[in-house]
């Protein structure tokens, strides 16, 4: 990972110490602090602090308990460990030799296939969901085309555990593909040309070149879907069964429908501690590339 | 990935190819369904093609109250939150490029704190907060929680563009005698403009679509565009009320696409996620 191309920016300019500087970013950052940071800290106390028959409040982890003798609760996180790894898996599987095939083609074709593995991040997941239901649904567009050459209809993945996943391979595409390219940018013509020579072979150039040189990157792309995908709400919510539901729809219902904050609360912190080896490696790469 | 300027005779390209067919059925078509769906009057099972075409339900969509009072929402709230977010982060962000005081490097890197966590676990942890403080079902809950969503782009790109305005010529201005404010208006914001532009428009389209937070802190009171497909989508049997409302949701990323599409392509923007 080098930081001397685009990504870099120039370093600090020398100048006296003025805290002038401190209250001009004082807004965002006291937003930060309240918003992000005390809603974490405030999120594992209020959990492990509850409120006592007495009316006083004392140390407990009977919300922990509960999620962890809870088989609905059980279920609902087993589905979501499932969704997140095939999803990545299935990520990698699909983006790998798409980033592959663009760097090392220059046909005008690679341009168009550019285009098209960015386009879903311009698609909201809104539109996303509808569009999935009215061609992979009941009765939908791929049913239709079935139907008209004789074919029996499909068994919708509408409502079923694969519906998020489809969902969120889709919506991850253009990212992973974008950071996985950004990688391989890092592997010169030269490697390859030197290993060619050699009398290496494709899969053996994979292995033992490109791979060892984006490790890094896939990594990041892995971390960044994790990230978005274990907490997902809208795609689950829309296109997956109703139980067991992924941890974003779970929340949401502990929280608004329920009207249980602690047990909803316990959830997100449960979903942080499984999160958290991806986030801070995720976020320790961002701030790698970028130096204020 | 330009062309070879010599003339080789390539040999076809066939796995472009394949990728170029796979990705157009994955990605374009579904999205070429719903544009069917929103300009069609009949369409039956289990004809392939619609038995009618026509604008019916672009009139009965754009009749409906709910449409135009979720339209105005989420209008309002994605214009509130970019200019607030300007307001607060423009300043800051030209602090972070210019000026040096205690604590820059790691106040630069606490916005990135949100992106640690997974996102709705954190919005539930924050709707925690405002379950206290009343902000549940309000317009100003839904304001706050997604004006944290725009800080890391509002404050980091433009601390890229004012430190990429050429030093040499706001310096020139002072020597000559121009203030300090007028060298800020006349070189330093012309030149970073653009790209403080495409962080605003960024913020407004990201806005426009933030479905998570609006939905549990603001839902039901608070009612936006995305919201009300999720429920068009749930509980709505006319299909074409559904499609008309994707074609019109869709509208701003298209303009985001127009804009954004050199920005996206360039490398520095991948290395923004951390590739």
């Amino acid at each position: 990972m080098t930081t001397t191309d685009a990504g870099a920016l120039a370093p600090a300019p020398t100048q006296r110490k003025r805290p002038i500087g401190l209250l001009l970013v004082a807004a965002p950052v006291l937003l930060v602090l309240w918003l992000i940071i005390w809603p974490i800290i405030s999120a594992v106390i209020q959990t492990l602090w509850l409120p006592t028959p007495d009316g006083g409040r004392a140390l407990s982890v009977s919300s922990y308990q509960f999620f962890a003798s809870d088989p609905y609760s059980r279920a609902n996180l087993a589905i979501t460990l499932w969704t997140t790894g095939v999803c990545a898996i299935f990520l990698l599987i699909i983006c790998l030799p798409i980033a592959l095939y663009l760097r090392f083609s220059n046909s005008r074709i690679a341009a168009y296939v550019q285009g098209l593995a960015i386009f879903p991040m311009f698609v909201p997941s809104i539109i996303l969901s509808f569009a999935f239901i009215r061609v992979l649904g009941p009765n939908g567009t791929v049913d239709l085309l079935l139907n008209s050459v004789g074919l029996p209809k499909i068994k919708s993945p509408y409502l079923t555990p694969w519906g998020p996943v489809i969902g969120l391979v889709w919506d991850n595409i253009p990212l992973t593909v974008l950071i996985l390219l950004s990688g391989l940018g890092n592997v010169s013509n030269q490697a390859i040309e030197a290993a060619r020579d050699v009398g290496a072979g494709r899969f053996a150039l994979l292995r033992h070149i490109i791979l060892p040189r984006i490790s890094n990157s896939i990594l990041v792309a892995i971390s960044f879907a994790v990230l978005g995908i274990f907490s997902a709400f809208t795609l689950p919510y829309v296109l997956g069964p109703a139980a067991p539901e992924m941890m974003g729809p779970f929340m949401q219902r502990t929280f608004r429908d329920l009207f249980d904050p602690t047990n909803a609360i316990t959830q997100a912190v449960i979903t942080f501690g499984f999160c958290i080896v991806f986030g801070l490696f995720y976020v320790r790469s961002v701030a790698k590339n970028r130096t204020p | 990935m330009s062309a070879p300027s010599i003339k080789v005779s390539q040999p076809i390209d066939w796995t472009g190819i394949a990728f170029a067919v796979i990705l157009t059925l994955v990605i374009v078509f579904p999205l070429l369904v719903v544009g069917t769906w929103a300009f069609t009057n009949v369409w039956r099972f289990p004809s392939v093609i619609p038995q009618e075409f026509g604008l019916k339900f672009w009139y009965q969509t754009l009749a409906r109250a709910d449409v135009w009072s979720s339209i105005t929402m989420s209008l309002t709230l994605a214009t509130t939150v970019t200019v607030l977010s300007a307001i607060i982060c423009l300043p800051a962000a030209y602090a972070f490029a210019r000026l040096d005081f205690p604590g820059r490097d790691i106040l630069f890197f606490s916005f990135l704190a949100g992106h640690a966590f997974p996102k709705f676990g954190l919005l539930v942890a924050i709707a925690g907060i405002f379950l206290q403080l009343n902000l549940i079902g309000t317009f100003w809950g839904v304001v706050l929680i997604q004006l944290v969503g725009t800080l890391l782009f509002m404050i980091w790109i433009p601390v890229a563009a004012f430190q990429a305005v050429d030093r040499r010529m706001e310096e020139a201005a002072r020597d000559v005698g121009a203030s300090p404010l007028r060298v800020f208006w006349s070189i330093t914001l012309p030149q970073a403009g653009p790209t403080i532009a495409a962080a605003l428009l960024l913020s407004f389209v990201g806005t426009f679509y933030e479905t998570e937070g609006a939905w549990l802190i603001g839902a039901p009171q608070v009612r936006t565009l995305p919201v009300l497909m999720i429920s068009f989508i749930n509980n709505q049997p006319v299909i074409q009320y559904g499609a008309v409302l994707s074609v019109l949701l869709w509208v701003p990323s298209f303009i985001a696409l127009l804009f954004a599409r050199r920005v996206v392509n360039s490398g520095s923007f991948a290395k923004g996620f951390g590739a």
